[in-house]
């Protein structure tokens, strides 16, 4: 059997000492193939960022493995060795604190292009200007410093700059938090779209309703612990554990009434109906 | 419909500059409130939301604009020419404001029950009564040992506790509206069906009025009785939750559209073309027009539709309602 493209298992992480000691990350294991997304969901302290930087090498853990396709990611003293850096890419909550604010949007990308690939400073600006506009952010606007592109545009700008590096596997720490509702769905399409195109991306939010509509299957995490994982549409319909329950009552998001919804279109694997109703739970 | 508690009416926003014309960031804003609602302001980042809140709690100066024309009326008050000292009398007083950031809306270096004591002075309790109303109050937002927490300082309080604090400061003067700019936007979703609970709670209570502001239509549709969508600085349209689900805006409909609890997973998403006009680059006639799937000739010329009345309580700024149809 072919590994999985990206694995963790039995990742713990610790900060601090004695009576300040937090265990952030307690013995947590996943995997994500390619054109597939799975989501991780908790509250904020529930360790969910750490054990992105984790994922993508920022963070060694004291306990467990990360491999890709079958490759331990923690060798030696560093992560990611030589080629398989650019293979994991982080996108963060804040795109503004994230992003150069000296640096245009197509600077910050072409920068990344060539970083990652030997090529002369206009073929990284073509290749640049490309991502940039695959991501809805036309020529006018690459050019733009970020305080002057919205929050959207930035989320979207830092979007590109990590698949510049043309990684398999993005791992996106709270990417709609900072954004309103409109732009969130131009980054949840963009991301259906690549995952379409075969990429594999962990998807980190406090807001089940992202999840439920990104990722197939979710992993609930509580203090460090996942508590619940599964099929997103069963822990959605059923879920087994009181804390994801509380998760699942919190969400916003029942029905207007007198709100006609369209039949359901058929989703990526086939399934009809894969909607859940919040307002029954 | 009954005398409506606050009435604003065409209200302009903008800063002044000098000789040139001022820069205007809100033109044509209507909102009625009625008593004992829960009326929530909805629309994109940057579509003058605060502006109007600021409005109504004189605060803004502080951002350099002022209101340039239009009514704000509170009773026999209009707010919108009031000078300091009339606001002395309503900020605080008869509308309570809770901001995004308790972090900005809260004194660091001051203690939770200080700081309530101080919003209970203007009712004219002071000293161990002052105490026991501010102990009161933290209980009354169900903050649990509410004696500790008033001798601790905001730094030491969750964002979802600082927000309980805040809301305790808004009511401590027994306001008759409480405005809540974005009260939980970045706090988690637990914390925030909490303190959407304590708002509901509150309001139940006191029969305060509540403005609410967010971006977020699913949290507006679960809280709110009434809502006004705004765009580019301008209200677009108005109802109660069930007439706005049913919406005669063709941005209204477009932001129903793109919401992600009512879509199938995985399908695509019907995004908003484009983005609202910048402040100061306002073309004539409906400003919704570049992102309008249902525009025409005429809906670039002349002055930006108003709202205006489709059933009890409804109101569209869109004179053409098969524009909707064609946006659904
Ligand atoms: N660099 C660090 N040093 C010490 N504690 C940390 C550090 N990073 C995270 N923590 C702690 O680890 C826990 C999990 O944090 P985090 O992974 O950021 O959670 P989440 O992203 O779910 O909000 C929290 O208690 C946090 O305070
Ligand atoms: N001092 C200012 N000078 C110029 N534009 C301003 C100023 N203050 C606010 N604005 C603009 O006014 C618009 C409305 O702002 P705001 O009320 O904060 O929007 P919202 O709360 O809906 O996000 C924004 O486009 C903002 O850039
Ligand atoms: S149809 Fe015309 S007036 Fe109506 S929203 Fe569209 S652009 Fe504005
Ligand atoms: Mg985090
Ligand atoms: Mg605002």
């Amino acid at each position: 059997m072919t590994p999985p493209l990206l694995r963790a298992t039995d990742v713990s992480v610790a900060f601090g000492r004695g009576a300040d000691r937090v265990r952030a990350v307690r013995g947590v294991s996943l995997a994500v193939e390619p054109g597939e997304s799975v989501g991780i969901v908790g509250e904020s302290g529930s360790g969910k960022s750490t054990l992105a930087r984790v994922l993508v090498g920022l963070q060694r853990p004291d306990e467990g493995t990360v491999e890709l396709r079958g490759r331990s990611v923690f060798e030696g003293e560093g992560a990611y060795p030589g080629a398989l850096r650019r293979q994991v890419q982080m996108v963060f909550q804040d795109p503004y604190t994230s992003l150069n604010p000296r640096m245009s949007a197509l600077d910050a990308v072409a920068e990344s292009v060539a970083f990652h690939d030997r090529c002369t400073r206009a073929q990284a600006r073509d290749r640049a200007l490309a991502l940039l506009g695959d991501m809805g952010i036309p020529p006018g606007d690459a050019v733009k410093k970020p305080r002057l592109l919205s929050g959207g545009q930035r989320q979207r700008v830092s979007v590109a700059r990590a698949l510049a590096a043309g990684p398999s596997v993005l791992v996106a720490d709270e990417p709609t938090s900072a954004i309103d509702q409109s732009a969130q769905a131009q980054l949840l399409n963009l991301f259906n779209r690549l995952l379409r195109d075969g990429l594999a991306i962990v998807l980190i939010s406090h807001n089940l309703a992202v999840i439920r509509y990104l990722s197939r299957r979710v992993h609930v995490m509580r203090d460090g612990e996942v508590v619940e994982e599964g099929e997103t549409e069963r822990i959605f319909g059923a879920p087994s554990h009181d804390y994801t329950r509380t998760l699942i009552a919190s969400i916003p998001g029942r029905e207007a009434a007198g709100t006609e919804v369209s039949p359901q279109p058929t989703t990526r694997d086939g399934n009809a109906d894969r909607r859940i109703d919040l307002q029954a739970l | 419909m009954t005398a409506p508690l606050l009435d604003i009416r065409d209200l302009r926003i903008g800063i002044r500059r000098g000789r040139r014309p001022p820069l205007v960031i809100v033109d044509k804003a209507d909102l009625r409130l009625g008593r004992g609602e829960i009326h929530g302001l909805v629309g994109e980042s940057g579509s003058g939301k605060t502006m109007v809140c600021r409005s109504l709690i004189g605060t803004l100066s502080r951002r350099g604009a002022s209101v340039l024309s239009g009514s704000v009326r509170l009773g026999d008050l209009d707010l919108a020419t009031a000078d300091e000292a009339m606001w002395r009398t309503v900020r605080g007083r008869r509308i309570g404001y809770v901001t995004q950031s308790a972090l900005a809306g809260l004194n660091p270096v001051v203690t939770i029950g200080a700081q309530l004591k101080e919003a209970i002075r203007q009712t004219g309790t002071t000293g161990a009564d002052a105490d026991r109303r501010a102990v009161e109050l933290l209980d009354r937002v169900r903050i649990r040992r509410p004696e500790i927490v008033a001798r601790q300082h905001p730094h030491q309080l969750s964002g979802g506790m600082r927000q309980r604090v805040m809301i305790a400061c808004a009511i401590a003067t027994g306001p008759e509206i409480i405005v809540a700019d974005e009260p939980t936007t970045g706090l988690d979703v637990t914390v925030q069906a909490e303190i959407m609970k304590l708002l509901k709670a509150i309001q139940a209570e006191t029969g305060v009025s509540v403005i609410l502001v967010s971006h977020d239509l699913a949290l507006i549709d679960a809280v709110c009785d009434r809502i006004t969508i705004m765009h580019a600085g301008t209200c677009v349209e108005t109802g109660t939750v069930a007439q706005v689900a049913r919406p005669r805006h063709p941005y209204t409909a477009a932001l129903n559209r793109s919401r992600i609890e009512l879509a199938a997973p995985g399908s695509e998403l019907r995004t908003i073309r484009g983005r609202p006009p910048a402040v100061g680059t306002w073309a004539p006639g409906c400003r919704f027009a570049d992102r309008c799937d249902g525009a025409r000739p005429d809906c670039r010329t002349g002055e930006h539709p108003r709202l205006a009345p489709v059933a009890d309580g409804h109101m569209t700024a869109c004179p053409f309602p098969d524009a909707t149809e064609a946006a659904a």
